[in-house]
Parts: structure tokens; C-alpha cells; sequence
């Protein structure tokens, strides 16, 4: 145990070499992914993506001169390449007649809107696609709607076409979502902290039920350890979150049925630390909180999953928003998601196994006075 | 069959050392009576949405009241007894039922003076008392369970709602859900499944607090 602690005071090299024998190397990978994830996260661009429309109205059979806005656009760059279409949902498409560039992020478009349009609706909305060699394929979906007083197909002759060879820039980047913008890359860091809580979470409830079976004291304080860090972890999560609302939903808070199991299952987990702190009896202490501990880890099952599926919620997954998946990560997101959940995790590990080796410590002076 | 057994016996004791005594029973009476009074006094009249949640919530604290007592009795010399005579298991099943069947009483006793001060907003009424037995279980499951917890910490009555109200959450939401749609408040399409959550969510913590009661007992 006494070499244990000696470690503190060699030099970094040694240590290095002593903790990779000891097997600590899942520390460092943890280290490693989360370095990974700030620098791949924060610095990969977003993808070209078109922001704004004006105007985002028109009529059937009038010429429209609209004014577009891209995010992360090259329009002056890219010249001759840049092909513009209008597209309705059964593949029918009109392409630009007239294209001006003003600068990279803003160009003009002039379309000839057809007096009859496709679909038998008064109101239909369109997808604006722009395409250029030097940006790749931008969709903003229901960009434009347009109205036509007569809702019969009629049989004048339109130039319709099919957008096809798409160019790809080949760059890696993260999707452009309108409201999200650059926010998307909050997804590496509010969504794996989660992950890393629960895990935490988990890790302490399976010292609880150690403690239980075997009654060794070490498993109480790991558990103690492992829930302390699940709480930063949570309240890190809860902070990203917050942050991440207001930017696109408005607000910090929006009592939304997620925001607020999660201050639930907090509090929750706040009263373990008062249970823990009205006890003299170490022991009684350690079995007490190890049941209390249990209990509460049994509540959190319904409490996160269950119930903020059975109410409307504006996180992915519930109340019509699509769930967590396709829709939602793109494979170069993936790339530095799953990372950032692997590093995260360990990160906690190493966090809680520092946090019990100061319990212990700090426990040791306790008996020794 | 030995397990009813015991089982009924220290029912048995519940109730007896309940009716000779009476001091809590009467305590509780009074609380709901008083509570309820000073609710219609300051609210006059009181919507149907309001009488949901706050039917819910006075069931609530007069539930916190009710079992922070469960293991006031079961300390020092006497616990030693009990310890060499029973099985953990069966104290707490008997507090469990006790505790419910307490309860559930209580909750009728509270809609009946709602029903007598004002008027009677429910629907549903079989729905109702089905959910009013759901919600005293699964109180009395979570409440008895840690009752016993604080009772080991020599603790204020305030530590049982510190710890028991984020806990409670799951199922008073469900149970305000549900009563909402046996007042007619909402139209809820799906209550077979929600009333399978409540139950599943009561079953689950009444066998994690079984497996975990007599780690708390062992003194």
C-alpha cells in the first residue's frame, strides 16, 4: 500500500512507464480520445449549407429574382461550376435561369416559375439544391412556397428537368442543420457526458451490491467515488444542455419533460450525500447508503427513459422528433461521437479511482487519529 | 404457508398497536381534515385540473406523515428480539401492506371530504379507486422502505422527504396522468399501458426494497 503512493513523487517519464505496466493504459486512451475529440470536434468545418431565402414567396407563372444566403458558402470561387435547381417532391425540377454571385455567401437567383406547377395544391413548397465544385450539394428543403390560383394540371409544356452529377468536394465535414448551425458540435460533448453519467452511475451501483455481498469497505468508498463524479458529470451535462437550448430552442430552461427528470434524478442523487453525511457508524453508514443507493439507482430507469417517452419532449427521440440515428449522426460525426463516448467514460473512470484514492487516504488519517 | 402466517401475525400487531394507542390514526385524521380545510377556505373553488394535482400532492405529505413512524417502535432492545424471532422479509411485507392498507383508507378519506366541502370531479370512479390503490402501494412500498432507512440514522423526519420526494416522481406523474384521464380531464388513448408503467414501476421497487431490507435489518 506505502508504494502505492510513492508514485506521486517520481518523475513523469517513470510514471508513464509504471502506469502502462500497472495496466493503466485505458487512462490514457481516455486522455487521448477526449484531446481527439476537442480538436477533431472544434475544428472540422461544417459542410456548405445555403441559411436564408429571400423572398421565401411567390406566385405560379411569374419570374422570381431571389436572394440567397449560404453558410460557409465559396459562390464567387466557384464560378462557372454552380448549377441551381428548384425542386418539387416528385422529382420535377426547373433550373436557375440567371445566377449572380454578389460575394462567397450571397448570390442571386432568377427563376421562371411555370404558370402551372406540378401538384395539385394551392400552396406547394419547393427544395432549393445549389451545386458547385468547390462546395459540394446544399439543400435547404422547403425553401420557397409558391401559390397558384388554379389547381388544374393543364398541359403547356414545361422544361422540366432532373438534377444529376452532383459534385463532391470530398472535404471532411459535419452536416449544416439551419437552426443547429455551429451548435451541432455539442453533440460530442452534452450526449457523451450522459453516456459517461449513466456508466458512472452504474459502476457505483455494482460497488453498492459488492459492498453488500462481500462487506469490504473499499467498494463502499469506490461507490461513494464513482457517484460523486456520476453528480460533476450530470451537472456538466445539464450545463452543455442548457447552453445548447438556448441557442436553439430559445431558452436555457424550457421545462422540458427531459431538463427536468434530469435535476430529478440529481436530487436524487444529492440526498445519497445527506444520507451518507447523518451517519457516525462507518459501517452502518456503508450499508445504509449502499441499499439507499441501490433503490434510487432502480427509480432512474423509469425516471430518465420511460417517462420522457410517454410526454411531448423537443430532445430527439420523443414527441415526433426523430429519434436518435441515421437521421441524426452522419458517418463523419460518428467518427468523433463514439470516441467521445469511449473517452469520456474512461475519463470518469479516471477521475472516480482518483476520487477513491483520496477517500481512502482521508479514511486511513481517520483511523490512524 | 408458514410465511402467511407470520405475515398476518405482525399484520396482527400493526393494527393492535395501532387501536390501542390510536394517537397516530387521530393525528392523521385531523391533518387531512385541517389541511383540506384551510385548502377550500383559501382556493373557494377549485378547477378540476387543480383538484387533480391537488389531491395528489396533499396524499402525498399526509403519506410522508403517515410512515415516517414505520420503524419508530423497532429500536434498541426490542429489535434484538424481533431480529432472533422473524424474517426481515416478513417485517417489511407487513409494513408494506399495513402501511398500504392505511393509505388507502386515508386517500378515501380525503375524496370523501373533497366530495363533502365541494363537489365530486371524477369520472371514472372504478379507474379511480384502481389508481388510488396503484398510488398507496406504491407510496407505501417507497415511503416504508425508507422510513427504515432514516430510522437507522437517528435522523429528523425531514430526511425521509429529502430522500423520498425525487423518488416519488415517477409515480405521482403517472398517477396525475392517469387521474387526469379519470377526470375527463384528458383523453388518454394509451391508459392500459400507462397503468402497466405504474404497476411495473410499483413492482419493481417493491422487490428492490425485499432484496435490499434485510441488509438494513441486520443490526
Amino acid at each position: 500500500m506505502g508504494l502505492h503512493y510513492c508514485y506521486f513523487h517520481l518523475s513523469g517519464e517513470i510514471k508513464l512507464i509504471i502506469m502502462i505496466e500497472k495496466g493503466k493504459i485505458w487512462k490514457f486512451s481516455g486522455v487521448i480520445l477526449i484531446v481527439y475529440v476537442i480538436i477533431a470536434g472544434l475544428l472540422i468545418p461544417l459542410k456548405p449549407g445555403i441559411e436564408t431565402v429571400e423572398p421565401s414567396y411567390g406566385n405560379a407563372g411569374e419570374t422570381m429574382k431571389i436572394q440567397v444566403t449560404g453558410y460557409n458558402t465559396h459562390f464567387k470561387e466557384a464560378g462557372n461550376s454552380l448549377r441551381a435547381w428548384l425542386k418539387w417532391d416528385n422529382g420535377k425540377a426547373i433550373a436557375a435561369s440567371e445566377m449572380v454571385a454578389l460575394d462567397e455567401r450571397r448570390i442571386n437567383l432568377t427563376f421562371s416559375i411555370p404558370g402551372n406547377l406540378p401538384e395539385n395544391t394551392e400552396v406547394q413548397a419547393v427544395t432549393l439544391l445549389i451545386d458547385s465544385e468547390t462546395d459540394g450539394t446544399s439543400v435547404l428543403p422547403s425553401a420557397i412556397f409558391l401559390t397558384q390560383t388554379e389547381t388544374v394540371l393543364s398541359t403547356e409544356e414545361v422544361p422540366w428537368v432532373k438534377p444529376a452529377n452532383f459534385s463532391n468536394n470530398g472535404m471532411i465535414t459535419f452536416p449544416f442543420r439551419n437552426i443547429l448551425g455551429e451548435t451541432i458540435r455539442n453533440t460530442y460533448f452534452h450526449v457523451p457526458l450522459w453516456f459517461g453519467m449513466m456508466f458512472l452511475f452504474l459502476f457505483a451501483v455494482i460497488h453498492s451490491i459488492k459492498y453488500l455481498r462481500k462487506g469490504d469497505t473499499e467498494s463502499d468508498l469506490k461507490a461513494e467515488a464513482y457517484t460523486q463524479t456520476g453528480i460533476i458529470y450530470g451537472l456538466l451535462g445539464l450545463i452543455t444542455g442548457a447552453l445548447w437550448a438556448k441557442n436553439t430552442w430559445g431558452a436555457y430552461w424550457s421545462w422540458d419533460i427531459k431538463q427536468n427528470m434530469t435535476v430529478v434524478a440529481l436530487l436524487i442523487y444529492a440526498a445519497y450525500f445527506i444520507l451518507r453525511a447523518s451517519f457516525e457508524d462507518p459501517e452502518k453508514r456503508a450499508r445504509v447508503c449502499a441499499a439507499y443507493g441501490i433503490f434510487a439507482f432502480s427509480t432512474l430507469i423509469p425516471l430518465l427513459y420511460v417517462i420522457p417517452r410517454l410526454t411531448d419532449s423537443l430532445h430527439p427521440g420523443s414527441g415526433g422528433n426523430p429519434a436518435f440515428g441515421s437521421q441524426d449522426l452522419d458517418n463523419t460525426m460518428r467518427m468523433v461521437f463514439y470516441p467521445a463516448v469511449i473517452g469520456f467514460t474512461l475519463f470518469g473512470f479516471w477521475l472516480s479511482s482518483l476520487q477513491f484514492r483520496y477517500l481512502r487516504l482521508q479514511k486511513l488519517r481517520e483511523d490512524l487519529d | 404457508m408458514k410465511d402467511l402466517h407470520f405475515i398476518l401475525l405482525l399484520l396482527r400487531k400493526e393494527f393492535l398497536l395501532e387501536f390501542r394507542t390510536r394517537s397516530a390514526i387521530s393525528g392523521i385524521f385531523l391533518y387531512v381534515i385541517s389541511t383540506l380545510f384551510v385548502v377550500y377556505e383559501t382556493f373557494v373553488k377549485i378547477q378540476p385540473n387543480v383538484w387533480n394535482t391537488l389531491f395528489w400532492i396533499i396524499l402525498l405529505f399526509v403519506a410522508v406523515n403517515a410512515m415516517v413512524k414505520s420503524f419508530v417502535q423497532e429500536k434498541g432492545n426490542r429489535v434484538l428480539y424481533y431480529y432472533s424471532l422473524l424474517n426481515p422479509s416478513h417485517v417489511l411485507i407487513a409494513k408494506i401492506v399495513y402501511n398500504t392498507l392505511l393509505l388507502l383508507v386515508l386517500s378515501l378519506l380525503i375524496w370523501g371530504l373533497f366530495i363533502f366541502f365541494g363537489d365530486n370531479p371524477v369520472k371514472d370512479t372504478g379507474l379511480f379507486l384502481l389508481i388510488l390503490f396503484l398510488g398507496s402501494f406504491g407510496f407505501s412500498v417507497t415511503f416504508t422502505f425508507l422510513a427504515s432507512l432514516v430510522a437507522a440514522s437517528n435522523q429528523s423526519s425531514t430526511l425521509l422527504a429529502v430522500l423520498s420526494f425525487p423518488l416519488i416522481i415517477p409515480i405521482i406523474l403517472m398517477l396525475v396522468k392517469i387521474s387526469a384521464h379519470a377526470l375527463r380531464l384528458i383523453q388518454d388513448t394509451a391508459v392500459s399501458g400507462d397503468l402497466a408503467i405504474l404497476i411495473a414501476i410499483d413492482l419493481l421497487l417493491c422487490g428492490v426494497a425485499l432484496l435490499l431490507f434485510p441488509f438494513i435489518w441486520r443490526d
